[in-house]
């Protein structure tokens, strides 16, 4: 009865009523990221009362990410995203079974993760993680759920359904490193997200009741600016397809520009960690952050191997540390990260722990 | 033949442009890439579609289209 009430305005339409809110409550998704496209992917499928709904994400909130994942507060910096939002979507509907992923997707945990749920929705701002979802999701036959972003720019699809294409059959070649910038690299508009989640939660609906047009061979590609809304055909391609069931596994692409664990957010930092800092900037750059004592990026890798600190770099933006420690990652020195934020934030930072210690 | 260009994403910064208009004719999507490719050198830098008529279709098909788009793929989540 009280599942009648809450569903009352699904019901009611003759397309869904309530075999198809039967259908929505024996549906277990993947929402893989639960950023910008996962938070409100995330509300809306746990309003619909979807049974399951499983979320991975190895991120923190930092205060950079609530402009547009709307289902954090600033109560929630430095906080496990993943952990944030079951508490939220409990609150919105304790009826949704949430499976907590408080890590990352990897070419290791991949199928056992994905083999579980039976649609997969992409929320992910790396190129590595996508294929490598794209990959399981044709090795399992799961259904994909695409979106991605530019700006004020959207791209969403349906991949692997009923045997129609997949993210390879539209874009065969993954983009070298540095080609097409990620999310933390480049501003995008905080709505842009929020509109294009939504459309993969519609599509994830589409599916699992099997209404009206699936975006499945078919890229909507939506443009904020100038209402311009651009439905492209695409054809399956049978050899992208045949290349990775014959392989058995997913293919790991080279780009890992934006993979994970080598960026921290000063939200994630607190005053009592012992830091050893480095300045990737050039040296007339300011603030000048001369008390931290940094090192400079020329800093010797035998000194860096000895060091028992968390090394940390900065710069002005967060983009030539990234580069840095990509760098140093590649010779070995595993306990090094890149500040997302820059030089200024971190400034700030440092000034507010001086005057909570002395005060 | 008159056809129009329509830019996406980062290429509307690789090239300046959000669309444009070309009344050259080209033989395939190949030969319009690769004029592009001269025209706009930092196109070389990404990978981009091309679909004619609102069809993603390969660089050897015959170029018949009078709406041509030109997408590269997004991250960002």
């Amino acid at each position: 009865m009280i599942m009648e009430t809450r569903y009352q305005r699904h019901i009611q339409l003759s397309e869904i009523g309530p075999n198809g809110q039967e259908k929505i409550k024996k549906a277990k998704i993947l929402v893989i990221g639960a950023g910008g496209l996962g938070c409100p992917a995330l509300q809306y499928l746990t309003a619909a009362g979807v049974g399951t709904l499983g979320i991975m994400d190895p991120d923190h909130i930092s205060i950079s990410n609530l402009q547009r994942q709307i289902l954090f507060n600033e109560n929630d910096l430095g906080k496990n995203k993943v952990l944030r939002a079951k508490k939220y979507l409990k609150t919105l509907n304790p009826d949704v079974k949430v499976l907590t992923f408080p890590f990352a997707l990897t070419h290791e945990n991949a199928e056992q993760y994905i083999s579980v749920f039976d649609i997969i929705i992409d929320g992910t701002d790396n190129f590595y993680t996508r294929y490598l979802i794209s990959d399981l999701c044709v090795l399992l036959n799961k259904v994909m759920i695409y979106g991605a972003l530019y700006k004020f720019e959207g791209q969403v699809s349906v991949f692997n359904y009923n045997n129609g294409p997949s993210y390879r059959c539209l874009f065969p070649y993954p983009p070298q490193v540095g080609e097409i910038p990620n999310c933390s690299e480049v501003g995008i508009l905080g709505v842009v997200p929020g509109i294009i989640g939504v459309y993969q939660a519609t599509e994830a609906i589409k599916v699992i009741l099997g209404l009206g047009e699936v975006l499945s061979g078919k890229l909507l590609c939506v443009n904020l600016l100038s209402h311009q809304n651009t439905l492209l055909d695409f054809e399956k391609n049978q050899k992208e397809i045949d290349q990775i069931k014959k392989q058995g596994k997913a293919i790991p692409i080279e780009n890992q520009d934006c993979f994970i664990d080598f960026e921290v957010s000063l939200s994630q930092l607190s005053s009592e960690d012992k830091i050893k800092w480095i300045d990737v900037r050039e040296e007339d750059e300011l603030p000048s952050l001369s008390h931290l004592n940094p090192l400079s990026s020329s800093v010797s890798l035998d000194l860096l191997l000895d060091n028992k600190q968390k090394i940390i770099a900065f710069c002005k933006t967060g983009k030539r540390s990234r580069a840095y420690v990509k760098k140093m990652k590649n010779k070995g020195i595993g306990n090094c990260f890149s500040l997302k934020e820059g030089a200024a934030q971190l400034n700030e930072w440092v000034e507010k722990i001086v005057n909570y210690n002395d005060t | 033949m008159e056809m129009k260009l329509r830019y996406f994403g980062q290429l509307q910064e690789a090239t300046g442009k959000k669309e444009e208009v070309l009344t050259d004719s080209f033989e395939s999507l190949g030969n319009l890439r690769n004029f592009l490719l001269k025209q706009y050198p930092k196109l070389n830098h990404v990978h981009f579609k091309m679909a004619q008529n609102n069809k993603i279709d390969i660089d050897s098909s015959p170029l018949s289209g009078n709406l041509i788009d030109l997408l590269p793929p997004f991250s960002g989540g």
